[in-house]
């Protein structure tokens, strides 16, 4: 197309013209972010407590979840947050979590404490799952601890319960450090099932205190042993079973960070990658019968490609190709390489860190939520990752966000500097979600940072692409729709595909609801669903920039 | 590390030549071909280099067998700067004698020349063991070779006998310093610096105290003498080498790669520098390029497993699976230990099909990352 316009413009006015032409490569229109968290009158900060000491879990602290609480069609926003050190506790309100209802105006209204989402018994919370376990339409919260885990049914009235105990879903092994966790219905049985990653055993008393030339910094994760995941059965009437062991889960021992869930082979069960600090990371594949088979060494995901573990840390999979195969992507910290791998047809994964340049571009950050995500709605998935050094002793160990631009799905570029100041605010960044905050179409980003108030990023939306965002109904397969997978064909026959989850990044959720970016396209051709049932479903002729709901239908 | 000596080098060897045809041993050449080699012998010391090769190339193809005329003529292509036809030279001189120590000692020197450090190294020990009266003229080009290859051990234990009558000359204090260094030996590592610098600044001796500090994980400091070694030696052998590792193990790529370009443009057969461009390039998906670095980090340390490990992964990566398989097998065969090639070779045999071989590397590089992971942990931040 290109070199057409050029043989074009050579005719007409000559070869300077010509040189001209070809050489000139037109900016896309890019969105920027604005926060606006400020406009909102909320006490949240995310607390980690630290206060000279090192503590092990200081340095992972505020979860986010994207969610509808409520069910007014705003999505709004869940926090966690750290505790007083050593004792353990949420002493007092800097430490408690934060439910921020969105009032549609660009403001949040703090509800915490009506919702009973203060959290003062949880301890030091970490990660953040959203998901309507018990399919009665209303997205719960299951939340990871340093102490035990605690599950939050959504009661429908702008209220929560912990409902822990009797849905023994608590159950862990003694001082294990939850810190993400992700739900999806891993046997197809229409409820939702819990993947719980825990890093390891750890009390205030356990401890170790590392120093060098009198200086002390967080420890090397090696002083602290792995521990196994945790995957949790969902029976039903709110009750739910650990299958750890049976499911064969409970194998492995890692240092468990972000969760990906995706059907990487394409065989219609729910697929599991784990990204383990400084241990090798895991995929767990679906062999649907109830149990997975740790697959990392047959699909390349467990080591870089110099056989080397490194220090994981969010995760995500998405497929930013277009080919039909979920790819994936984890970071990791400065000096090391983030891994970028695309599914090479459901069977292995090919390391294209390289190719991509995401080895390049990512060598200076230290990266921990992140996620694939089509920020400027051209049909192309971005890489996004919140960023902060681990520890606070070196020259640069504030650090800003970083937004890799998809081009063509071959390569990325580094965007972010074009994304306004509040998106390149410099700190201890952990968790983040996307979502559509305002319903307009295009992803927003909430962002936690040690010792600060989060950010809300708000995304322009003025670069004039179009979009679908896509609310699965599930009735057969879990109500969230989790597992489903979407192939939307525009009307040139451009195939985009995407997947329901809420999960991804570290110790967040996300908006459940799928987007697709159609750059300039207004007319899609058909928007075909795959549920976890089984059942597939195709709308034909759907119009663009819209929120539709899609109910999935009997068999 | 790589240690080529800077400023004062060890004393340097000739080749030795023979250069009176009555040397010639129990060979009777004719007349003719006698007054042929008389007159290579002539040209040769004249300087007269081309037309002593010529000559005696001339009295070779009457000759061919003559040890001596082809020791003779690859002294000359030597002197004149064309070492690989000087090896080809001693090599057939070789065939023909394969215990001569004159000739072998050519040899080493040839390959020393040419950065061939293990060859160099394989033919001085072996002249030494024939005639021992080499010993104490190779001694220090063998530890040069050592260091290059990274046997610090064997070039302390060549050294340290010395030190007592040596100590205080700058060549071995750093010849010394930098085998004890790699070596570990840290605190008689620092002892040999002090007495470096206790005659003034020295490059040789930022760079000892750069390299121990790198080790230490010391960057800050790594980083300032380092520096300070380039700006009063900028040719200093292996400084731009420590320097890139530094900037690498601080995330800056890519300083490290115009770094290392510099070492490489100094000495191309520089093996950090080059095992380190490859590896950035592998990391680039440049393949092609990665394996022309990680060949040349071959040529110096011909059997290093880091090495060999890497052009493994580079087949693997380019779907050259058997490949990668038999070099992995070798590799593990040779180096059991190395957990990270039998992660390899796992997936490699995932990909083959030959899953009963996969989980069974897979479970050995299992048991020795856990080995690993139960070893004290250091005492660096992340």
């Amino acid at each position: 197309m290109r070199r057409w316009w050029a043989v074009a413009a050579l005719c007409v006015a000559g070869a300077a013209l010509w040189v001209a032409a070809a050489g000139a490569q037109p900016e896309p229109r890019r969105p920027h972010f604005t926060d606006i968290a400020p406009k909102s009158d909320f006490a949240y900060r995310t607390d980690n407590n630290f206060t000279g000491r090192k503590y092990f879990p200081q340095t992972m602290c505020g979860g986010v979840a994207a969610f509808d609480f409520d069910n007014d069609g705003r999505m709004d926003l869940f926090f966690t947050n750290g505790a007083k050190l050593p004792e353990m506790e949420k002493t007092d309100a800097r430490f408690y979590n934060c439910l921020l209802r969105n009032r549609g105006d660009g403001t949040f209204e703090d509800v915490t404490a009506r919702a009973g989402l203060l959290g003062k018994k949880l301890g030091f919370s970490f990660g953040v799952a959203a998901g309507d376990y018990d399919n009665d339409g209303y997205q719960d919260l299951f939340i990871c601890n340093a102490g035990p885990n605690t599950l939050y049914h959504n009661n429908g009235d702008g209220t929560f319960t912990d409902v822990t105990e009797r849905s023994g879903i608590g159950t862990k092994p003694k001082d294990i450090v939850s810190v993400a966790a992700a739900w999806f219905d891993y046997d197809n049985d229409g409820k939702l099932d819990l993947i719980v990653s825990n890093y390891t055993v750890w009390t205030p008393q356990i401890d170790k205190i590392c120093a060098v030339n009198g200086q002390e910094y967080y420890c090397h994760p090696k002083v602290y042993p792995s521990v196994a995941h945790r995957l949790y059965h969902n029976l039903g009437n709110g009750r739910f079973e650990d299958v750890t062991d049976s499911s064969g889960i409970g194998k492995e021992l890692g240092k468990g960070m972000g969760i990906a869930i995706a059907d990487f082979n394409g065989d219609g069960y729910m697929d599991v990658f784990v990204a383990n600090d400084t241990v090798r990371n895991f995929l767990f594949i679906n062999q649907k019968n109830g149990t997975f088979k740790e697959s990392g060494y047959e699909w390349g995901v467990a080591y870089d490609e110099n056989g080397n573990a490194h220090s994981s840390m969010g995760a995500d999979a998405k497929d930013y190709d277009n080919d039909g195969f979920p790819d994936l992507f984890y970071n990791n910290l400065k000096g090391q390489i983030w891994g970028l791998f695309r599914n090479m047809g459901g069977k292995y994964m090919s390391y294209v860190s390289g190719l991509s340049h995401v080895s390049r571009l990512s060598e200076h950050s230290s990266g921990w939520s992140n996620g694939f995500v089509d920020y400027n709605n051209d049909g192309w998935k971005d890489l996004y990752s919140s960023n902060g050094d681990i520890d606070n002793m070196g020259e640069i160990s504030r650090q800003p966000d970083t937004m890799f631009e998809n081009v063509n799905g071959k390569e990325f570029r580094d965007v972010s500097a074009q994304l306004g100041p509040d998106f390149n605010h410099a700190g201890f960044q952990r968790g983040s979600a996307f979502v559509d905050l305002n319903n307009d179409g295009f992803p927003d980003l909430v962002v936690t940072s040690l010792a600060e108030k989060p950010r809300i990023l708000m995304n322009s939306a003025d670069n004039g692409n179009h979009w679908l965002l896509v609310n699965t109904i599930g009735r057969r397969s879990n109500r969230d729709g989790i597992g489903a997978v979407l192939k939307l064909t525009t009307a040139s026959g451009r195939t985009l595909y995407n997947h329901v989850t809420t999960s991804g990044g570290f110790m967040s959720s996300s908006d459940k609801r799928v987007h697709f970016g159609l750059g300039t396209e207004k007319a899609i051709d058909s928007l075909e669903i795959r549920w976890p049932s089984g059942i597939v479903q195709i709308l034909k002729k759907v119009k663009a920039d819209q929120i539709l709901t899609v109910t999935e239908p009997g068999r | 590390m790589t240690a080529r000596t800077p400023k004062s080098k060890p004393a340097p060897l000739c080749f030795i030549i023979s250069l009176l045809a009555s040397t010639l041993g129990g060979q009777q050449p004719a007349a003719s071909s006698d007054a042929l080699l008389q007159h290579a012998i002539t040209l040769h010391q004249a300087g007269e280099l081309d037309d002593a090769i010529r000559a005696y190339r001339e009295y070779l193809a009457v000759e061919p067998d003559s040890v001596q005329a082809r020791s003779n003529l690859g002294t000359v292509l030597a002197r004149a700067g064309r070492y690989d036809e000087a090896i080809a030279e001693y090599a057939l001189g070789l065939r023909k004698s394969p215990d001569n120590p004159a000739l072998l000692l050519n040899l080493g020197l040839a390959y020393y020349k040419t950065g061939r450090h293990a060859e160099a190294a394989a033919r001085f020990e072996r002249a030494v063991s024939l005639s021992p009266q080499f010993k104490e003229q190779v001694t220090l080009l063998l530890a040069v070779c050592y260091n290059n290859l990274g046997r610090y051990k064997d070039a302390v234990a060549l050294l340290a006998p010395l030190e007592k009558d040596k100590a205080g000359d700058a060549g071995f204090d750093y010849l010394f310093g930098t085998a004890l260094i790699g070596d570990g030996q840290e605190a008689a590592g620092t002892a040999v610096i002090s007495r470096i610098l206790s005659r003034g600044d020295s490059a040789e001796a930022y760079l000892l105290r750069g390299t121990l500090e790198l080790s230490a994980h010391d960057r800050d400091s790594a980083r300032a003498d380092l520096e300070k070694a380039i700006a009063l030696n900028p040719r200093l052998a292996g400084a731009h080498a420590r320097l890139g590792e530094l900037l690498l193990s601080q995330g800056d790529s890519e300083r490290a790669r115009a770094v290392f370009a510099h070492e490489l443009a100094l000495d191309p057969d520089e093996f950090t520098s080059n095992l380190n461009m490859g590896v950035l390039a592998k990391q680039d998906q440049g393949y092609a390029e990665a394996r022309r670095y990680f060949e040349r980090a071959l040529r110096t340390r011909p059997n290093d497993p880091g090495v060999r490990y890497q052009l493994a992964n580079v087949d693997l990566s380019t779907g050259n699976l058997e490949l990668a398989r038999r070099a992995l097998e070798v590799l593990i065969a040779e180096s059991p230990d190395f957990a990270e090639a039998h992660a390899t070779l796992a997936t490699v045999y995932y990909r083959l099909n030959r899953s009963a071989d996969g989980d069974r590397e897979r479970a050995v590089s299992q048991k020795l990352m856990d080995r690993r992971d139960a070893l004290p942990a250091g005492t660096k931040p992340r």
